[in-house]
């Protein structure tokens, strides 16, 4: 909701600054934007009754000196005789009609009216739908105007099953479905009650007799509503949060003092309707409890004194809550009142200690595997439970995001397997993964979870000069993972390549193990790798394909060996992503060491061409070949 | 010149792994809470609605409940939990006060766009007492920030509204571009939950906080696209060891 600040600040007799203000609104947990010389406010759905300039005044009264001094219309008022049958009372419990007719529709608006359109530079529509909107701006209570040349007959409020076409005053047409909450004529709907009022009984330009309806409705009758129409609505915004259910004479009142102030009134009639009794209410005043909550010694005065800045009345040790506070029901939710009040920033902490717990072993066990997993060269993955195919054993989404997504998975592995292809695709020819998690299924009407660690590998062994030429296979996973865990039961199977749109022929292996199948032996094994101490700061990624070089040497004073190693691994250029050596031979006989080194490129701005990826090789050959006792076959 | 026994070949250079970074960063902050006395619990990512809205005070007409914004599963018999906070429930009705729990898991909410994704992970921690304050509350909040961002970064508390705690806040930290942002949700458990769980709520308060992993991970590694996370680019997760 946008509030201008001079809005706000016109009322205020310390006159704050806009960042003043900006940070008075945080410090009572009204977060906003500030644009310009307007609060963007995002209120939390608690606080409906800070809809509007005099409900954010009223808890800016508890910093600053506020004065809400608008202009009330204080005359008397004639009962309006109307032919209007609540049906639903248990949802509108309170519902009021005003008649006004005037002599003339004003051309200019004058005063707050005028500058409400100016400063938040709004289109303005018809004379009384634009004091509607600014009523609502101004108090916090939606009204709705009706053209009273228009309503010939009966209306009717009423919460019933309908299908019916209704076209809304901004000329669309939604189809109500449903039970819905309407306000009828004739039988036809005129009004989507909270939501939007219909085009056949709205205002226009010309209209000078107006029927002006104020209502309290139940937020649980109007939630979703604009949703399941598509329709944007301060007016349900404001119901569904709750509003005033005791202002209606004050802003009937108002409205009428608007239109005094820029046309004269021939004539002016109003009823209320109250089909609920008042009950305000009532928390007794405990201070204690008040400091223990917060964690500080409050005194008395201090916390009624706030209390009564908010509109709190007190009498006798008990706390009467204002009509417009639906929020507030507990000690706890005046706690947070007075903690408000002295800001959260100027509570004062206080030691915290906890006595320890054991951490359960079940953790332990998946910890252990996971620290085994990645000394073995795997990667950890995350993916969505959300899937297109189904077994017999699937869970459907009741509302899925869309048909790809309509079941939970069953398994792990399928989701390795995009995992896998995915990167194939870019060009990665060691791809070793694994995911850890909950999986649920439905048997005999039950749900059932079971906690899987599923495993998949495929390609070289590794980048390095042992494993490079070696591929993944059964057995070497097999004998891998027996040697190090030897009594749990991994069975790595070939999976089926067939289905994956991949022209690849490496092997698939996997395997996918229940989490419960693990024995407390896991706990033995003594994990390498450890889990970096600080948080890596990411480099972004390149989708674009990648060019990869070999270069092969071969040594014949050994002491070079070394040097040219180092030089290798720590060559750098922004276009190097990766650099291992892939190859490694001691030749006794000829006194020689091989040794090749594999070089991948790729960029981040576009593909990285023949030219880019060998001017950086020539520089490193360039180097190579001033050390002696080195050579490239070929190139000698 | 050295004869060939004196040479040694290059160091074999093992490939490692590494874990996943929401998992990392999920384990780190486990790691931090259970340092300060927190026991793990878990529970299901199914869930009902009693134990998902109803037990936390989430009343039936609250948007939250609404199909647009929960996945429903089974014939709206069940949903998939929307936060960690059930599993809070859950312990609380197993076991009696003194208690402090954190429960770290994933999460379902019907979004998905450039920030948000249907699926997310949380931490969150209960701890319920007698005379539980919202003093306490910063201090572990304090402890908590100062560990995951340095003792030198800058935090406040904002008021907030969630049904489940009251007063509520959430708490900001201020960016080395000087900027606010929101770092995590916290509150006094609401005296409605504490009975709801069998608690006496004149006895007992407590105190309870949530954080979104992604968020915190998101903020300290420097991704700016959340997406990246759950592609299982290798070329991603490669960095991350």
């Amino acid at each position: 909701m946008k509030i201008a600040y001079s809005h706000l600040v016109q009322h205020i007799d310390e006159k704050p600054s806009i960042e003043q203000l900006s940070s008075s609104l945080l410090q009572l947990g009204h977060e906003h934007e500030i644009e310009g010389n307007i609060f963007d406010m995002e209120f939390t759905p608690n606080r409906g009754d800070c809809l509007s300039v005099n409900g954010l005044l009223r808890d800016l009264a508890v910093i600053y000196t506020v004065e809400l001094n608008q202009e009330i219309y204080k005359g008397k008022l004639d009962k309006l005789v109307m032919d209007f049958e609540n049906l639903s009372q248990d949802i509108c419990p309170k519902i009021s009609f005003l008649k006004l007719e005037i002599d003339k529709v004003p051309d200019t608006y004058i005063g707050c009216l005028n500058k409400y359109f100016l400063d938040l530079d709004l289109k303005k529509n018809n004379f009384f739908t634009d004091i509607s909107n600014y009523i609502s701006y101004e108090t916090g209570q939606p009204t709705h105007c009706y053209d009273a040349n228009k309503i010939n007959g009966k209306i009717l409020f009423q919460e019933l099953d309908i299908n019916q076409e209704f076209e809304t005053l901004l000329d669309k047409k939604i189809n109500l479905t449903k039970k819905n909450s309407v306000f009828l004529l004739n039988d036809e709907v005129i009004n989507l009650a909270g939501v939007v009022g219909g085009k056949t009984t709205s205002c226009s330009s010309e209209t000078k007799t107006v029927f002006v309806e104020c209502a309290f409705f139940k937020p649980e009758a109007i939630i979703g509503k604009s949703v399941k129409y598509g329709i944007q609505s301060e007016a349900s915004h404001k119901f569904e949060r709750s509003v005033d259910p005791e202002c209606h004479d004050m802003v009937m009142r108002r409205f009428i003092s608007l239109v005094n102030e820029h046309t004269n009134i021939k004539d002016m009639s109003i009823i209320f309707n109250d089909f609920e009794s008042n009950t305000a209410h009532k928390i007794p005043v405990n201070v204690k409890k008040i400091s223990q909550i917060i964690g500080c010694n409050i005194k008395k005065d201090q916390y009624l004194s706030y209390l009564a800045k908010l509109g709190f009345a007190i009498d006798d040790d008990v706390i009467t809550v204002p009509s417009f506070r639906s929020d507030i029901k507990t000690q706890n939710d005046l706690a947070e009142e007075v903690a408000r009040s002295i800001g959260y920033d100027n509570i004062v902490k206080k030691d915290l200690s906890i006595s320890k717990y054991k951490i359960s072993n079940n953790y332990d066990i998946e910890s252990k595997l996971r620290y085994f997993l990645i000394d073995q060269g795997f990667y950890e993955v995350i993916n969505s439970p959300f899937v297109s195919s189904s077994s017999d054993m699937s869970i459907k989404v009741d509302n899925p995001l869309d048909s790809n997504r309509e079941y939970l998975r069953t398994n792990i592995t399928n989701s390795l397997l995009d995992n896998l292809i995915f990167n194939e695709r870019r060009q990665k020819d060691s791809i070793k993964l694994f995911e850890i998690s909950d999986i649920y299924i439905s048997k005999n009407n039950a749900i059932i979870k079971i906690r899987k660690l599923s495993i998949i590998a495929s390609g070289r062994a590794g980048h390095n000069y042992e494993d490079f030429p070696k591929k993944i296979t059964t057995k070497s996973l097999t004998k891998t993972f027996n040697e190090a865990l030897p009594n749990e039961n991994f069975d790595f199977k070939v999976l089926n390549r067939g289905s994956l749109n991949s022209k690849l022929k490496n092997e698939i292996i996997g395997c996918e193990v229940d989490i419960d199948s693990f024995s407390s032996d896991v706990l033995n094994y003594k994990e390498v790798t450890k889990s970096p101490n600080d948080f890596i700061q990411y480099r972004p990624i390149s989708d674009l394909p990648f060019s990869k070089r070999d270069l092969s040497f071969s040594i014949k004073d050994y002491t070079k060996c070394q040097l040219l190693e180092d030089y290798m691994m720590e060559f750098k250029d922004d276009l190097l992503k990766e650099v291992f050596i892939f190859d490694y031979f001691l030749n006794e006989k000829k006194s020689e060491i091989k040794i090749g080194f594999r070089f991948i490129f790729q960029s981040n701005k576009s593909t990285i061409t023949e030219k880019e990826v060998n001017d950086i090789m020539s520089l490193i050959i360039d180097h190579t070949q001033t050390i002696e006792g080195i050579a490239i076959p070929g190139m000698e | 010149m050295p004869e060939h026994k004196d040479i040694s070949p290059p160091e074999l250079i093992k490939d490692r792994g590494s874990l996943h970074p929401i998992n990392h960063m999920k384990e780190s902050i486990m790691e931090l809470l259970t340092s300060f006395g927190f026991e793990i619990i878990d529970g299901p990512e199914i869930e009902t609605e009693e134990f998902n809205f109803d037990m936390l005070n989430i009343r039936k007409s609250h948007p939250a409940r609404q199909m647009h914004d929960t996945f429903y599963v089974e014939n709206k018999s069940n949903l998939l939990r929307t936060h960690t906070s059930p599993v809070q429930i859950r312990g609380m009705l197993e076991k009696k006060p003194p208690l402090a729990f954190i429960s770290g898991g994933k999460v379902y909410r019907k979004d998905d766009d450039a920030t948000h994704l249907p699926m997310f992970h949380q931490v969150e921690g209960i701890y319920v007492d007698e005379n539980v304050s919202f003093a306490q509350l910063k201090d572990l909040i304090y402890k908590i920030i100062n560990s995951l961002f340095g003792d030198d970064v800058e935090l406040r508390f904002r008021p907030s509204y969630f049904p489940f705690t009251e007063p509520s806040a959430e708490v900001d930290i201020l960016s080395k571009e000087g900027k606010w942002l929101e770092i995590l949700g916290c509150g006094l458990v609401n005296p409605v939950v504490l009975e709801n769980c069998n608690i006496d709520s004149n006895k007992y308060s407590g105190l309870a906080f949530g954080l979104g992993i992604e968020r915190i991970a998101m903020l300290k590694h420097g991704v700016t696209d959340i997406r990246e996370f759950y592609k299982s680019n290798l070329d991603f997760l490669r960095q991350f060891k």
